[in-house]
């Protein structure tokens, strides 16, 4: 793929981050250009939510060294509603559960913070849910859901499919999808997979983070990423996920820990 | 501190109407009570002052008689639904549904007396208060197997202490939803004692809608008596009230009935709110489940204090408690208290507690779907609410009581 | 065998530690005043100050009324009925082990507790208190190497009166409470630690109170101060003879920590609790509290609760230095007519503290057993948090558990949870463990050790184990 002809979409310079005082990410360096789909693999513990949840700007990491460039906006710069209505898509690992707060509200209000972004008109209760119907479809899911609270009460894989329907309402730029393939049966994952090949086009870009080949198969990557220790360790393209699911990561950090003592 | 109070008694009008015998016994219990003692344990938080000023309006008049609120902020009544309006007229011409009637004063008396086993005025000043100065009784009975549903209004009346006092038998299997909305505005005090008697097998919803504005006060004591096999759920909201004590007490008289107590306090400004509830289990297998939910702003103070009795005759009773606190402001204070006593071995006593700010995690989830911070925690702040709002009767809809609480939230 | 079989077949066993030394001892005649005071304050050669700090007291006490608790009834105490200074002869010196009455040493052989130099513990130093005064305290040299001092109160009035100044009454105020004004002006000994900047007390240590005359009340003092960088573990035991009368016991113990300064303190406490109709036992009422001064300073108190007619007591933390940590972990076991009002206090006052604590209760027979807690998040305490989880466990439907937890916050940058849980022996764990061949007593004792296993495992080990087997012994022949 020649580089210099697409549109480079994320751009993650030395990045470091901390939670309590405690180094997390240790210099991190990624990039991601339009059209392309990343995945990164690595232990549990090696720091992929907390990238992507720096990414998305949570605030209880602080940064302490690093750029993150989103197009041509300063990441760091902006709150996380702001990132969001960017074009910053964060599919949790784990989905909070927020009693009270209708599912259906939630969305509306997210779109139209995201629509209005865009320059696009808002929706009113009526058009959206002739909109959110709609993107039901992409994710199978049970239109009942949208009547109860956010996340409240779902299971694993239901809590798994909200995330992607909130990514096919939100239309982003770039989604991070975080073990949204953890705990799902075959099924399940055969429509998560349909529906993150359905949402990406050439002008958007995917991040998956995930343990299982078996995502892999659905969505072929272009690169496969390994983090250890909040660091990518190895870069490689779509095989590396096949050696990794064969030999695990040991033979990696052998090689990098080699690497670093002959430096 | 009790001469002040023996001089209220002193005005009071002689005891007089079906409640003369009643006014007796609570003038009596407040002779010995005197006002509410700091170093009692039960009013230890109550800012004293302005339970004070409480005595200090006149007490209503019947001829004499002006709602603080404007009626027309009403909502309409809906076309097949009835609202009785529990003002200082004595007669309540209201049409009221088949299977619902007025009590007579035989059986008033007769229902009164009873319930002297359940209420111990002797130690309780909202109750003595009321049955002091109070001649409204709104006294109703539901038969029958259908499902009835009732609106009771009661508003405050200008510049004075407003008692007023309810009394609802349940027959067996009768079925009620009862929306109970006390309104208070402006320098006003209002007093309501409700008192429930739900036999064998019967159920009611009751929802109770408590809102306040300004300088105005209330009490109020719900003395809700069980018997086999009845359920009983309460949806109480208070907000807005300079002060507010709510008191739910209920009597599961020989245990295997079910109880469902949910309370939701907001104050704001430089409110005091508190619920005191109290659960009393006098026979095997009750079922209680509490929650009771409190958010503080400004700087407002909410109390919760919730007592559990399980004696021992109260064997395989079920019981959980949940007392949920949200403090959103620097200057605002809350405390909370759940009580267990139990002396039955086999039973199921579960109570938890929890006071913080509105969830880090939560308010980031929805940021990062592009919802700015403030609206995120609007929508927070109204699931909350929601929780317990959801389950009023259907008339509390037109109330429309999320929207003024959020509104004055976000002052 | 049916359960309620069993149950008729045990019985329980009579106290261990019921005996009684014989021995001369010198006592004061009975009651109170400021004469008797004064003569507390000779008999130990008292400075000056220590006599004032006693009388302020006193005065304060007088003032006072004694706390009158709903859930705890017990006849009026006589004070001018009570003895407020009982000592064995010849224990005023103890330049060495070899001067004191053999007949004290077998008492604290007995009670396990050895303090001769050949059967001594061999990691735990031991302060051993007899009635109202201190009569050895083993390993002293020892730990003198390490700049740690470990002594008898009354011998640390003598030789560290600027830390006594400083320290004594700082945490607990003598207005503090009824019972607390009592000690504070009539406190006859106690045990002193004191841990220099950066040091961790080479080895445990521990006091033993042992309670011998019938009509002399116990006021103990304990005082504990780690400086910057220290760390220390304590333990406190305690017994009495069996009598029929009611003999008061009211401690107070403080705690001072600095920067960086851990302090762990545990106590098994195992008073005589009077027969199973309620008569004679220890009513003990204990004013603790630790003060987390420094920042990251740490108090842990961890109790095994299973003595006394009357116990009331509750071991607190004040947290003031920034990120500071309190701990309390208990378990309270009450049988026959005991009853026990215990709990904790966590104060937070500095940002960034934490404090978490785990109560487990059991009654047993026709006791009553309270939790009373206070978990309170002060105005300055951002991004304090609390954890508390209190559960308790009936055994028979004449038992009562009462919690009351109480919290406020003034601090909305800061997280409060309480947990709370009543359960019994289920009859089919019972018979689970019935069923693979162990028996009724040994499964009971199994799952209330399995209940309380939270908090044994905050006891230093040598006394995990014998916890467990008291609790086992108290409730032997209270289960049906
Ligand atoms: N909020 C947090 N508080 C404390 N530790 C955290 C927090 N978030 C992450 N960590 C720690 O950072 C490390 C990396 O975690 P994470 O990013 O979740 O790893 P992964 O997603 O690769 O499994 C882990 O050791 C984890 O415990
Ligand atoms: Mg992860």
């Amino acid at each position: 793929m020649l580089k210099s002809e697409t549109k480079l979409i994320l751009e993650v310079c030395d990045l470091h981050a901390n939670v309590e005082d405690q180094p997390i990410l240790n210099g991190v360096n990624l990039q991601v250009y339009a059209g392309e789909i990343h995945a990164i693999m690595g232990r549990n513990g090696s720091g992929k939510s907390t990238l992507s949840k720096v990414i998305a700007g949570h605030p209880a990491y602080k940064i302490t060294g690093g750029t993150i460039k989103f197009e041509d906006n300063n990441l760091l710069d902006l709150d996380p509603e702001e990132r969001a209505r960017l074009g910053v898509f964060l599919g949790f690992q784990y989905p909070i559960e927020i009693p009270g707060v209708s599912n259906l509200e939630f969305l509306r209000v997210s779109t139209n913070a995201r629509r209005e972004y865009e320059k696009k008109e808002e929706l009113d209760t009526f058009e959206f849910e002739d909109f959110v119907q709609e993107k039901l479809k992409i994710v199978k899911m049970d239109p009942a859901f949208l009547n109860r609270s956010v996340n409240e009460g779902f299971s694993g894989g239901e809590k798994k499919r909200n995330e992607i329907l909130q990514m096919a309402l939100l239309e982003p730029k770039l989604a991070i999808l975080d073990e949204t393939d953890s705990g799902l049966d075959i099924d399940a994952l055969r429509v998560v997979a349909a529906g993150v090949n359905k949402l990406a086009t050439p002008n958007t870009a995917t991040i998956l983070i995930t343990h299982y080949q078996r995502l892999l198969n659905e969505i072929t990557p272009n690169y496969v990423h390994v983090m250890a220790n909040g660091k990518i360790l190895k870069t490689a393209g779509k095989e590396l996920a096949l050696q990794l699911e064969k030999s695990g990561y040991d033979w990696i950090e052998q090689i990098s820990s080699n690497k670093e003592e002959n430096q | 501190m009790k001469t002040e109070c023996l001089e209220w008694l002193e005005q009071l009008p002689s005891p007089d109407g079906v409640l003369a015998s009643e006014q007796l016994i609570g003038r009596e219990s407040l002779r010995n009570l005197g006002l509410p003692k700091k170093y009692s344990e039960a009013w230890r938080l109550t800012n004293l002052k302005r339970i004070e000023k409480i005595l200090k309006l006149p007490l209503a008049q019947s001829n004499q008689y002006e709602n603080s609120i404007d009626k027309n902020q009403w909502p309409e009544i809906p076309k097949d639904g009835v609202r009785i309006i529990l003002n200082n007229e004595t007669n309540y011409k209201t049409n009221l549904p088949n299977g619902i009637r007025f009590l007579s004063n035989d059986d008033i008396k007769e229902t009164i007396n009873l319930s002297h086993q359940s209420i111990d005025e002797t130690n309780d000043w909202g109750v003595s208060v009321n049955k002091a100065c109070n001649n409204k009784l709104l006294a109703l009975k539901v038969d029958g197997l259908e499902e009835q549903s009732l609106e009771i209004l009661i508003p405050s009346q200008k510049e004075t202490l407003n008692p007023s006092r309810i009394l609802l038998v349940l027959g067996k299997k009768a079925k009620l939803k009862l929306l109970q909305v006390i309104i208070g505005e402006g320098k006003s005090s209002n007093n309501n004692l409700i008192q429930i008697h739900l036999d064998e097998g019967s159920e009611l919803n009751h929802g109770l809608i408590c809102f306040g504005k300004n300088d105005s006060s209330l009490f109020t004591q719900a003395c809700i008596k069980q018997n086999i096999d009845s359920k009983y759920e309460l949806n109480a909201i208070q907000h807005g009230w300079s002060i507010s004590r709510f008191e739910p007490r209920v009597f599961q008289q020989n245990g295997k009935a079910k109880t469902k107590l949910n309370g939701l306090q907001i104050s704001s400004e430089k409110q005091q709110l508190a619920t005191h509830s109290l659960v009393n289990f006098n026979g095997p297998e009750g079922e209680l489940e509490q929650l009771q939910k409190s958010i503080a702003a400004d700087q407002s103070h909410c109390i919760f204090n919730g007592a559990v009795k399980v004696p021992k005759e109260a064997q395989k009773t079920n019981a959980s408690q949940l007392s949920r606190n949200l403090l959103i402001s620097k200057a605002a204070r809350i405390d909370t208290k759940p009580e267990l006593e139990i002396v039955a071995d086999d039973v199921k006593c579960a109570h938890g507690a929890t006071i913080s700010q509105l969830q880090e995690e939560e308010l980031f989830y929805l940021r990062s779907r592009g919802i700015d911070s403030n609206q995120a925690a609007t929508l927070l702040l109204k699931g909350y609410c929601q929780e317990i709002i959801n389950n009023l009767p259907v008339a509390a809809e037109r109330w429309q009581i999320l929207n003024q609480i959020i509104e004055n939230l976000n002052k | 065998m049916t359960g309620q079989n069993t149950v008729d077949k045990l019985v329980s066993k009579p106290y261990k530690y019921g005996f009684v030394t014989d021995i001369e001892t010198e006592k004061i005649d009975k009651g109170i005043n400021e004469d008797v005071i004064k003569l507390i304050s000779r008999k130990k050669d008292e400075p000056e100050f220590l006599l004032e700090f006693r009388l302020r007291a006193y005065k304060q006490w007088l003032k006072m009324k004694e706390p009158n608790w709903a859930d705890l009834k017990y006849p009026k105490i006589n004070y001018q009925d009570i003895i407020y200074y009982a000592a064995p002869k010849k224990s005023e010196k103890k330049a060495s082990l070899d001067d004191v009455d053999p007949k004290l040493l077998e008492t604290f052989d007995k009670l396990g507790i050895p303090l001769s130099e050949q059967k001594r513990l061999s990691n735990v130093a031991v302060d051993a208190v007899f009635d109202s005064v201190s009569i050895a305290t083993t390993y002293k040299e020892k730990l003198a190497e390490h700049g740690v001092v470990f002594c008898s109160i009354s011998e640390a009035v003598v030789d560290y009166p600027e830390l006594i100044k400083r320290y004594l009454g700082s945490v607990v105020p003598i207005s503090d409470n009824y019972f607390a004004a009592l000690n504070s002006a009539v406190f006859s000994d106690g045990s002193f630690v004191y841990i220099p900047k950066g040091i961790n007390c080479p080895m445990e240590l521990s006091s033993y109170f042992r309670i011998n005359s019938g009509d002399t009340g116990q006021f103990e003092r304990t005082l504990i101060i780690a400086e910057e960088r220290s760390s220390v573990s304590y333990l406190e035991g305690c017994t009495a003879p069996m009598f029929d009368t009611n003999t008061l016991h009211a401690a107070v113990v403080e705690l001072i920590a600095l920067d960086d300064a851990s302090i762990k303190y545990s106590t098994v406490q195992n008073w005589y609790a009077g027969n199973e109709e309620g008569v004679g036992g220890i009513y003990n009422f204990v004013t603790k509290r630790g003060h987390c001064r420094g920042k990251r300073s740490k108090i842990s108190w961890s109790q095994v609760e299973t003595g006394s007619a009357i116990t009331w007591k509750y071991p607190s933390c004040i947290l003031q230095g920034e990120k500071s940590v309190g701990e309390f972990y208990s378990v309270a076991l009450t049988n026959n007519l005991q009853k026990a009002d215990t709990g904790t206090k966590m104060i937070h006052i500095g940002a960034q503290t934490r404090s978490t604590i785990v109560s487990k209760g059991i009654s047993a027979g026709k006791s009553s057993n309270s939790y009373r807690g206070l978990v309170q998040i002060g105005p300055q305490a951002t991004g304090a948090r609390n954890y508390s989880q209190c559960d308790s466990m009936l055994i028979g439907d004449q038992a009562s558990a009462n919690t009351y937890p109480y919290i406020r916050s003034q601090q909305p940058q800061s997280n409060v949870e309480h947990e709370a849980s009543t359960c019994r022996i289920s009859e089919d764990q019972l018979f689970y463990l019935q069923s693979r061949g162990i028996n009724f007593e040994e499964a009971i004792s199994m799952m209330v050790s399995g209940f309380c296993q939270d908090v044994f495992n905050q006891l230093p080990m040598e006394f995990a184990a014998e916890a467990d087997k008291l609790l086992a012994l108290k409730l032997e022949g209270s289960v049906g």
